[in-house]
């Protein structure tokens, strides 16, 4: 008997993968994605890995795909750039077992540096692309992507959107929630099909592009996936995903073609609603994918002139223009206000801001504002610690891509150097990024004789996305014992001589030590230790005691902490968070004050 | 409730990062459906630990789309934090109820130049909005002795001024939701925000 329960759309498309069988599940953590593969490492009775790249997971499921399984691979929207390489030939050497590919993309960029529209990376690889607009439809086109990839022999793309995975709504499941696997196909080899040599790759060529026509075929016949939704007949609205609910929300009148399943476009569809209605809208959020290729049939829609085209959209916009439209279509909402941001509402626009910091005692504090005090160049990279980019620290030069750090700072040391500029460069990475893509650069450096000096901040986790294990922890994703890479000896075992280990809450230790590896003329590995603070919460020392009357000289607001409060300008510690990690008190000028414990911690 | 006007609430629920908007506003919810209606929440994470601002919106009634409230739509603005109140208060419908908890948490000093936290938060609360419910839940949380409860406070706060989703529905969604060593203080937060505001 079917039952009610509420999930994310993450959640919601974990349900699916193992509604449908799903044996296999790999990952790198991205937000939005994460939730996807950590509600099936929780769930249990499918096998589900992190991998150390997107890459390596997309092809980890690949390999499980043609070996028979129904595979699962889920990455962020960026991520999909990472895994593009192998998505790419094998949308030709299609599929055995099923193989779904969740995209998770950020319009509004919440957590990412672009905001791409991977349904252009679908059509551009030349596979399908389903669109849920929430958690029902999430689980339900999970299990019918499974159906579609085993159907016409190819990878398919689930594509959702922020809004749809980290939203919750209800989805009608079955009670026990315990499906049986599907069954694991023959592996048989097949030369023709699975090595992509160019004689074999050309006739698959042909094969994609006829895959392609019979998917336009099945998504105009699949009307529970393309469905008309007939309305007042004056407007009619081609929308999808997330956006598919502000229509509904905004227009409630109005007809739609709601596409779930929008590549390969269904034309004839798209053509018969088209005739349907007085003048067609197109609402998407991002790029005008669906938009062109209406007009390209040579419908004059409406879209971008009226619907942004960065950012994501909301019931406002989509009701506010509407509104500019100017045919005296009225949505009902009043956009006079809402989403306008603060500034502009009417609680003035003098408000502090509150950015997000590192945290109290986080190991990542000593080492940008020992940085910063050395006025270093920094190439930075993907994590927690890009907040080492914003004020008080302001100690990152750039934040490009996963990995780049070491790679820039290989390249920029080489431009400086060209220049005869004296700054000195210095890349600063993650333990999990320096896993996902930062070897490779870091070979770069040795083969081509750089000397630069690379610190890797290991927290001992992936922190940013809420703390997923990965090969330097030794734990997998289903929190059993796994193989453990040691960062350290990986960087010795590619040639790096120079490696070393400090303690990011001894000031005067990282100094000495950036000191001295800056100085040397070959490459050097400075790796800065210390957990993570939502990883380990158990106190450092006790929180940290104030001795005199603060003067208010101001340095210890340089740190950023979230537990030294400026009032009158003096500073007030907050003992609810202070965990003691001493930086403060090491850089007192007035030595003001101390921490008591077993190893007391004197000012430098 | 007017429901005949708003057939669909809209509830805004702000704070700090690491502040539990995100695990009340899953157990609203997770109210709302037990109590028969169909629901939509919409939340941003990433930062939400670092103690930025988070939002959660989450929408009840008898067929909801959008999950994002529209307009100035907010029935409920509950806010754990003063400041985070007056940050998002242009969402909240004139004739809406501000539940709000009474503490102030100073912005991280980012050397950006002085922008004092406004000291007359509350005043100007009550200047802009007509039904303030000014609530002491960090302080009712801590003389439990469990600070982290400041949540289930301000949840007894909301069910108070919620007459469609009955106490008892809360009671069960809490006790399924902490461990068993965490229920009775949650449970006590709770009822102690409940009773607060129903004298109010």
């Amino acid at each position: 008997m079917p039952s009610k329960i509420l999930l994310s759309g993450n959640e919601a498309i974990a349900e699916g993968a193992l509604e449908a069988g799903a044996h296999f599940a790999s990952a790198y953590p991205g937000t939005p994605s994460t939730e996807i593969l950590e509600t099936l490492a929780r769930r249990g009775g499918i096998r589900s890995e992190w991998a150390p790249n997107e890459k390596v997971a997309y092809e980890a499921a690949y390999g499980a795909c043609l070996g028979g399984l129904r595979a699962l691979v889920s990455m962020k929207h960026v991520g999909v750039n990472v895994a593009a390489d192998p998505l790419f030939s094998s949308s030709y050497s299609g599929v055995n077992g099923g193989l779904v590919l969740v995209s998770a993309d950020d319009p509004a960029m919440h957590s990412s540096q672009n905001e791409q529209d991977n349904r252009q990376l679908a059509r551009a690889a030349k596979i399908p692309v389903l669109e849920p607009a929430d958690s029902q439809e999430a689980k339900d086109f999970t299990v019918r992507a499974f159906e579609i990839s085993e159907r016409f022999d190819t990878p398919v793309m689930l594509r959702v959107t922020t809004r749809i995975c980290h939203s919750m709504s209800p989805v009608e499941t079955e009670r026990d929630r315990s499906w049986p696997k599907a069954p694991i196909r023959d592996y048989d080899r097949n030369f023709s099909k699975y090595v992509l040599l160019p004689a074999n790759a050309r006739p698959r060529h042909t094969f994609v592009e006829r895959r392609m026509e019979e998917l336009e075929e099945y998504a105009t016949s699949e009307r529970d996936l393309n469905r008309i939704e007939w309305g007042d007949r004056t407007v009619g609205v081609i929308t999808g995903g997330v956006a598919y609910q502000y229509v509904r929300e905004a227009m409630p009148d109005a007809s739609i073609l709601k596409l779930g399943m929008p590549h390969p476009l269904p034309r004839e569809l798209v053509r018969e609603f088209a005739e349907g209605v007085d003048e067609i809208y197109v609402v998407e959020e991002l790029d005008p994918f669906i938009e062109l290729q209406v007009r390209a049939l040579g419908i004059p829609a409406i879209g971008k002139e009226i619907f942004p085209l960065t950012g994501e959209l909301n019931p406002d916009l989509v009701a506010r223009g509407f509104q500019l439209s100017g045919n005296g279509v009225s949505s009902g909402i009043d956009v006079s206000s809402g989403h306008a941001p603060a500034a502009e509402g009417p609680a003035s626009p003098t408000l502090p801001v509150r950015p997000p910091v590192l945290c109290a005692g986080c190991g990542h504090r000593g080492v940008f504002y020992t940085l910063s005090k050395l006025g270093l160049i920094v190439t930075g990279d993907i994590g927690c610690y890009t907040l080492g980019a914003l004020r008080p620290l302001e100690s990152m030069d750039t934040c490009l891509c996963m990995g780049a750090s070491i790679g820039m700072a290989h390249g920029m040391e080489a431009a400086l150097r060209a220049a005869g500029d004296e700054r000195r460069v210095v890349g600063v990475i993650g333990d999990s990024t320096f896993m996902h893509s930062g070897i490779t650069g870091l070979i770069n450096t040795v083969y081509n004789g750089g000397s630069s000096t690379v610190l890797v901040l290991d927290n001992g986790t992936t922190a940013m996305t809420g703390r997923q294990d990965h090969p330097g922890t030794g734990v997998t994703a289903s929190g059993e014992p796994g193989g453990l890479v040691d960062i350290s000896a990986l960087c010795r075992a590619i040639g790096i001589r120079r490696v070393r280990t400090v303690d990011p809450y001894d000031l005067e230790a990282l100094e000495t030590a950036l000191e001295e590896e800056l100085a040397a003329d070959e490459p050097s590995v400075i790796v800065c230790r210390a957990v993570c603070r939502l990883v380990d919460r158990t106190p450092i020392a006790p929180s940290v005691q104030l001795d005199i009357e603060c003067p208010g000289c101001g340095t210890c607001f340089e740190l950023g902490c979230p537990a030294i409060e400026e009032l009158d300008g003096a500073a007030v510690f907050d003992p609810e968070i202070c965990c003691g990690c001493g930086l403060c008190v090491q850089i007192c000028p007035f030595c003001g004050l101390h921490i008591e414990g077993p190893e007391e911690l004197e000012p430098v | 409730m007017s429901a005949e006007q708003s057939p669909i609430r809209n509830v805004l629920l702000v704070g700090l990062g690491g502040h539990g908007v995100l695990s009340l506003s899953r157990i609203v919810a997770e109210g709302a459906l037990a109590a028969g209606f169909d629901v939509r929440k919409s939340e941003i994470h990433g930062m939400s630990q670092r103690r930025g601002s988070v939002v959660s919106e989450v929408r009840y009634g008898k067929v909801v789309h959008s999950p994002l409230i529209p307009g100035r739509g907010a029935n409920v603005l509950l806010s754990l934090e003063l400041l985070e109140a007056l940050r998002h208060l242009h969402r909240l419908r004139p004739d809406g109820v501000l539940l709000v908890n009474d503490q102030r948490i100073t912005p991280a000093p980012t050397g950006s130049g002085p922008v004092e936290y406004p000291e007359d938060a509350v005043e100007r609360l009550r200047e802009l909005v007509t039904d303030v419910r000014v609530v002491p839940a960090h302080d009712v949380a801590s003389e439990l002795g469990e600070p982290r409860a400041t949540n289930m406070v301000m949840l007894g706060a909301f069910a108070a001024i919620t007459s469609e989703i009955e106490p008892e529905v809360w009671v069960q969604i809490i006790e399924s939701a902490f461990r068993p060593d965490l229920r009775p203080v949650n449970l006590a937060a709770f009822r102690r925000g409940l009773e607060l505001t129903s004298g109010a």
